[in-house]
């Protein structure tokens, strides 16, 4: 087994364990009841929780720029979807 | 450096590779989508929005999520272990990955059946974004476990190698993305 070998997977292992911490933490804070301080934190959790996935075992980091690109393409043509939906949100929820 | 790697033209990268990331970029939008209307009836009935959280289990459901993001970690080994042309260790990560995501599966289904019990139907005003969202996230899953089942079986025909073994990493990207919806889901279905 090379030193490289070695590395990696004992990186994948770390993120893992960051993971489940993370997982954790999230359900506990869950049961917080000042949703002020429980819905920032919950956000930021799940999103450092999908950039590693997608950093390190999709492996965005490592490989060539391209897929991340496509794969930010997805998020940015999602933007008119968001922007219309926070629009009509508050006109559907008036009525 | 990843200079090399960040300038390489089109033409170097693998077709199905690329593929993959297209479809998982659409991916993106189709979910996203899903989520806003999911949102956006949370919004409008937000008295009810209590009411139908008082529903949902969040220790079952956070036991899903340790299960999934597991199968997410042996779904890397898998791929790592077929890149260093360990064949066992393919095969027992894979299988590894299968079992945890029908174990995911029969989690979801023991919720469903609890909200169905406890008469939360698909035709209330939650019951329809809820079930089809996790419902379509559900048979991603099931496809998921279905195509490693195949790639176990036609390993043994088509054996995958140190050099060739696109069609592991396409479905190591496949059942990743699958685990960041779960992952983006969790957070605003059950803990928000």
């Amino acid at each position: 087994m090379t030193h490289e070998t070695t590395e990696r997977r004992a990186n994948y292992l770390g993120v893992f364990i960051i993971l489940i911490v993370l997982t954790l933490i999230e359900t506990l804070v869950s049961y917080v009841q000042q949703d002020a301080i429980k819905f920032p934190v919950l956000i930021v959790l799940s999103v450092i929780k999908a950039v590693l996935v997608l950093l390190y075992f999709m492996h965005l980091k490592f490989d060539s720029r391209l897929y991340t690109y496509l794969f930010v393409a997805g998020c940015v043509l999602a933007i008119p979807l968001i922007l219309v939906m926070t629009i009509v949100m508050p006109i559907i929820a008036k009525y | 450096m990843n200079n090399t790697v960040d300038t390489a033209p089109v033409s170097q990268h693998d077709n199905s590779k690329l593929a993959m990331w297209v479809f998982l970029g659409g991916e993106v939008v189709f979910f996203i989508a899903l989520i806003l209307v999911f949102l956006l009836a949370r919004l409008v009935n937000a008295d009810y929005n209590a009411q139908f959280r008082s529903h949902l289990s969040i220790p079952v459901i956070a036991l899903n999520t340790f299960i999934l993001v597991t199968s997410s970690y042996f779904m890397v080994r898998a791929l790592e272990a077929v890149s260093h042309g360990e064949e066992k260790g393919l095969r027992n990560n894979l299988l590894v990955v299968i079992v945890l995501g029908l174990l995911f599966l029969g989690g979801q289904a023991f919720e469903w059946t609890s909200l169905f019990n406890e008469g939360v139907s698909y035709s209330t005003v939650f019951g329809m974004p809820f079930f089809t969202l996790t419902g379509i996230h559900g048979t991603h899953v099931f496809i998921g476990v279905l195509w490693a089942i195949y790639i176990l079986i036609s390993h043994r025909r088509i054996p995958y190698t140190q050099e060739s073994h696109v069609g592991i990493e396409n479905f190591g990207l496949y059942w990743h993305f699958v685990d960041i919806v779960w992952i983006v889901l969790f957070t605003l279905i059950y803990l928000i």
